[in-house]
């Protein structure tokens, strides 16, 4: 090995060592939350690209025949490359190919690392056999001193000991029969093991805390007025009998120019407080309305997930309330929850699907804490009967003692900021009206259960105009909602308010 | 004379002393007034059919099930605060009306009958428009705001509505409904802190109002919710004791003593259960309430290890009180049936409590004292057969008096253990010795042949009975055309199912038939015409979806479902269209689409 490194270019060496130190970084600062441009993310992960490219091309030319060499360079590449492809795929919003890619990628790294351990036991375990011919050799009549036993073993002194070291397949654990069979067996077990204990430990990292932030800015709670566009009407010419009967002196009216859509324009901005331009109090000038939702086991979290699914609700909010929003929509699992500071975590939480709904009990504490503790809310949204039916049996246990609701029409959820006379559904997989799971006045979740996340898609699943309207002004105003409700939860903590505790 | 045997089976709503009108008569009905039958009807249908079903087959299992489910079902659902009353103008106050007021009044009161809640609505602000300072004003307010709460706007119901009422005609007694109201409204939209607090003071401040029941009544449902037993059984005691009986007040009082009692007896409460239920019941009827009620709490705490004790004990006080509620002078028929119905009770308590060694000895001791005793015999064959004996079940059911009666429950013995051939033979017996009921034993035999898969026996059967039953043949071929398609011959069930004149349930198993064998055509033209069926339009359309895409044509089944998306948006095909698009042709634009008043 260090033949191998010393016989490298020194350039290709420095480059590479400078790349192992960013390369962590950034995929700490991906992992985590986005204290580093994705720009520059970019080009951190791109860079794997030619370097290991580089690394490629110097193995086949130099070391064509070393297939061991070929195999350490493929193996060293093999996880900046794949995390390469994870990274792209979640900046082009290919959620399938990422999640994909995470699932086969662990996969292959396991089969890798598998590999290396059968090539390195194997290599250790034969060098601990020729060590012992070479010995029996040297001194003949102890070659075969206790070749079946596991018992102790006769070494070079004539000492009878015990053999400890997992590598040597006369280890005394053993046992008598079949010993590499049970040697790789136990390797293959612990390997096993520790994977998958420190796949666990990597998948429950937090590392740094990650932040919500609302926009700042201010608000009124209002119903949005209605813009009154004046249509242009084609006035049908008659062509008839001068003679007739029909008399058409129209007595002049006044020539009124109504700016109708100037007048009826609302003239205050969505959002909640005093500050100015559109948004929360409480927030920060580099806080964003960002649309998460939950990842979760057992079906398809990502159903209509980032460009040309919810990616167009979040336009579209980020056009009716001219808050300032994300770039593109977010997904987590229920356990980085926790990672969320008490006073910015995000304050709506999105979750759909169409098939099955596996949640594990620490989620549902988890939950339960996100809802209650830290005045979370959840937009549900049902893509089947079969995830209605899942969804109820979930929030059943997130909050046993808290029955679900319709939403009544008139509640301010489907008045502010925009009116919704008529609740708006694609399909009605769980019924016809929205239903809402309520503490204290405020609403924890509330449950379209009319796939909603459909009409916000590319096509909008061919429904009338009016109605993926009113269903992305429903968005919209669930959205702002618990962002309004979150903000008051602040402003009501906030130091000198006598509230906060 | 009294029917001895439903007034201890059937608990029924009663109460003593002012509620004359919901008092069992002697003939055994019980006459209720409407306001009473609105809870426990279910209660009162669901005896009714498990006495019926007692009496055709016996099955002891049956029964338990039965009166565990209508216990649990009692228990879990909150007796409905109908409030009709509050919302009715009283006689007086409708003769202070002048005619046009009544006339506006009794407009806005047929579009309420009519469930058209909004025009309902507009006719009541017109009533208060025109005659704000009329008496009848509260009354179309309280409406207005009702109808609100229908439209699904109970926001506006309570600002707008109720709380007017309060603030502007806080003498008239529509404030106190409208307190209350709020109340409840605030309840159903899940503001159950606010609910909680609106709820007590009502009680609070009208005690002996029937508000004050409502209101207990609700808060008995919010602390349902929060799984809060104490203030439930707090309030059940306040309903039951302390509230004053009235026609109106009745049926949330008779419902708080049953849960009351159900709860005591599964703390081991004996005395204070069994004092809940004499507030309720008299004399006569509480053993049979008792018995009712104290069999649920006997079969859940004897059948855990860590209650048995609890459960042995409060069988051993409800059985030792049966016993003294025997009648000690049984020379009339009356005491006798009642004296006959307490040792049925003692008996499956008995069973109840998984004292096995005990239970046959109390049956037959019943079946000494009132001579053969089918009905003790039968039930002591149920008890044989809950636990697998079923040679000891066929001879108790050897003994019957009616002999027929009792071969015929042997025979249905053999068919649950699927040994067909003696099934079969039994009812070969029965058909030979009892001509009188041909019809029932061949339809028996064969639905015998049918379990055995003997098809054409079964068959065979059935058109004997097409012929011998002139009264109702549509139902045997019905029967004969099933056993076809369940045989696999689905051309002679198409042929059989087409003579049947049960629209359109005949015309979707000939469609199915067709599907399985593999016409596409047939089966979409037999769904057309059941489309003309309003209520199967959506379903029919959706098969031939299915069937189009059975036959492999892709492109006409995509748009065959599109179609049910698009003409029916609002029905629930529509989810099964719409989630298969999505699913298995990966297909999002579903058309559908629509909005919820």
């Amino acid at each position: 090995m260090i033949k191998f490194l010393s016989q490298l270019p020194r350039r290709l060496g420095q480059l590479t060592g400078g790349y192992a130190v960013l390369w962590p970084l950034a995929m700490l600062a991906w992992s985590t939350d986005e204290w580093l441009p994705t720009w520059l993310l970019a080009i951190v992960f791109s860079a794997s690209l030619p370097l290991g490219v580089e690394w490629l091309r110097l193995i086949r030319t130099r070391y064509g025949n070393d297939r061991k060499a070929q195999a350490l360079v493929g193996s060293a590449i093999y996880p900046f490359w794949w995390q390469l492809i994870v990274f792209w795929s979640d900046l082009l919003g290919l959620s399938d190919l990422r999640s994909g890619m995470a699932s086969v990628g662990t996969l292959g790294l396991f089969l890798i690392g598998l590999a290396w351990l059968v090539w390195g036991l194997e290599r250790a375990s034969r060098r601990i056999e020729l060590t012992r011919i070479d010995e029996a050799l040297r001194n003949g009549p102890r070659l075969h001193s206790s070749p079946a036993s596991s018992g102790p073993t006769v070494d070079s002194a004539g000492r009878r000991r015990r053999i400890w070291n997992p590598l040597d397949p006369l280890a005394w654990y053993y046992g008598r029969s079949s010993r590499k069979l049970k040697q790789s067996t136990s390797a293959l077990v612990t390997y096993g093991i520790v994977f998958w204990l420190a796949a666990l430990m990597l998948s429950q990292l937090r590392g740094c805390q990650r932040i919500y932030e609302l926009p700042a800015g201010g608000g009124v709670q209002k119903t949005v007025a209605q813009t009154v566009k004046i249509q242009k009407v084609i006035r049908k010419k008659f062509v008839v009998n001068p003679l007739s009967a029909i008399k058409f002196a129209v007595p002049p009216i006044d020539e009124v120019k109504l700016q109708l859509q100037e007048v009826t324009a609302h003239q205050y901005m969505i959002g909640y407080g005093e500050g100015t331009g559109a948004g929360f109090a409480g927030g920060t000038q580099r806080g964003k309305v960002r649309l998460i939702r939950f990842e979760y086991d057992g079906g398809d979290w990502n159903l209509n997930f980032g460009i040309g699914g919810d990616g167009n609700m979040l336009l579209e909010y980020g056009l009716l309330t001219q808050q300032k929003v994300a770039e593109k929509t977010e997904s987590i699992r229920i356990a980085h929850l926790a990672s969320f500071p008490r006073e910015k975590s995000p304050p709506v939480i999105f979750l759909t699907g169409q098939g099955s709904l596996s949640v594990s009990n620490s989620d549902v504490k988890l939950l339960r804490e996100y809802l209650q503790d830290k005045h979370g809310m959840v937009f549900a949204s049902s893509g089947s009967r079969h995830f209605h039916n899942q969804f109820l049996a979930l929030m059943n246990r997130v909050l046993p003692d808290v029955r679900p609701v319709p939403v009544p029409v008139d509640d301010s959820i489907h008045r502010v900021p925009f009116l919704i006379p008529s609740f708006p559904y694609v399909v009605p997989h769980g019924g016809k009206e929205p239903l809402g799971w309520s503490t204290d006045g405020r609403w924890l979740v509330y449950y379209h259960p009319g796939d909603i996340s459909d009409a916000w898609a590319d096509g909008h699943s061919g429904v009338a105009p009016e109605i993926y309207n009113g269903c992305f002004q429903l968005g919209a105003n669930v959205i702002n909602y618990g962002h309004v409700e979150y903000s008051k939860w602040l402003q009501a903590k906030a130091p000198g308010t006598g509230t906060g505790k | 004379m009294r029917n001895t045997s439903e007034v201890f089976f059937a608990p029924q709503e009663e109460c003593e002393g002012e509620c004359e009108s919901s008092r069992v008569t002697d003939s055994g009905s019980a006459t209720l007034t409407h306001s009473h039958t609105h809870t426990l009807t279910l209660w009162h249908l669901g005896n009714v059919a498990f006495q019926t079903m007692w009496r055709v087959s016996r099955i002891r299992a049956l029964q338990v099930g039965m009166w565990t489910g209508l216990l649990c079902a009692a228990s879990l659902m909150p007796v409905r605060a109908v409030a009709d009353e509050l919302d009715e103008l009283p006689l007086d106050s409708w003769k202070q009306l002048r005619e046009v007021e009544r006339y506006q009044l009794q407009i806005a009161e047929k579009y309420w009958r009519e469930q058209n809640w909004k025009t309902a609505a507009a006719e009541c602000e017109k009533f208060l428009e025109l005659y704000e300072k009329s008496t009848g004003a509260p009354f179309a307010q309280l409406k207005w705001s009702l109808a609100q709460v229908k439209l699904r706007k109970q926001n506006t119901a309570i600002k707008e509505g109720f709380q007017t009422v309060i603030d502007y005609w806080p003498e008239s007694p529509q404030a106190i409904a409208a307190a209350y109201y709020i109340g409840r409204t605030q309840k159903e939209i899940g503001r159950t802190k606010e609910a909680k607090t609106t709820l007590k003071g009502v009680v609070a401040k009208h005690p002996q109002h029937l508000v004050a029941v409502y209101a207990l009544n609700d808060m008995i449902d919010l602390a349902t919710i929060e799984n809060d037993v104490p203030t439930r059984v707090e309030l059940w005691k306040k309903l039951t004791f302390e509230i004053k009986r009235t026609r109106d007040s009745n049926t949330p009082c008779v419902h708080a003593s049953q849960q009351l009692a159900a709860q005591m007896f599964r703390e081991g409460a004996f005395d204070d259960a069994v004092k809940s239920l004499a507030t309720t019941y008299n004399a006569v009827q509480l053993p049979a309430q008792v018995n009712a009620y104290v069999r649920s709490p006997i079969s859940e705490l004897t059948g855990q290890a860590e209650t048995k004790a609890k459960g042995d004990k409060l069988a051993d006080q409800a059985i030792a009180w049966l016993k003294q509620a025997t009648p000690a002078d049984q020379s009339t028929p009356e005491s006798k049936l009642v004296a006959r119905q307490i040792l049925f009770g003692i008996a499956d308590l008995i069973a109840l409590a998984r004292r096995d060694d005990q239970v046959p000895p109390a049956y037959e001791a019943i079946v000494k004292a009132f001579t053969t005793d089918d009905e003790a015999l039968g039930r002591l064959a149920v008890w044989y057969k809950s636990k697998t004996n079923f040679e000891k079940a066929r001879e108790s059911y050897r003994r019957y008096a009616d002999k027929n009666e009792g071969l015929g429950q042997v025979a249905y013995s053999y068919r649950e253990q699927q040994n067909w051939a003696l099934a079969v033979q039994t009812y070969q017996q029965l058909l030979g010795q009892d001509a009188e009921h041909k019809v029932r034993w061949k339809s028996e035999l064969a639905a015998a042949h049918r379990g055995a898969h003997k098809w054409p026996e079964a068959i065979a059967v059935y058109e004997e009975l097409v012929k011998d039953d002139i009264a109702t043949p549509g139902r045997w071929r019905w029967e004969v055309a099933s056993t076809h398609r369940d045989a696999g011959q689905l051309k002679e069930a198409i042929g059989h199912f087409r003579q049947c004149e049960n629209f359109p349930e005949n015309y979707k198993q000939m469609a199915w038939c067709h599907r399985q064998l593999k016409q596409p055509a047939e089966a979409i033209t037999l769904y057309n015409q059941i489309s003309s069926d309003k209520a199967s339009a959506s379903w029919s359309l959706l098969q031939i979806a299915y069937t189009r895409e059975e036959a492999g044509q892709s492109e006409p089944a995509i748009q065959a479902f599109q179609q049910v998306c698009k003409k029916f948006p609002k029905d629930q095909h529509a989810s099964t269209a719409h989630a298969h698009l999505q699913q298995k042709y990966k297909i999002s634009v579903t058309l559908g689409g629509a909005n919820e008043e």
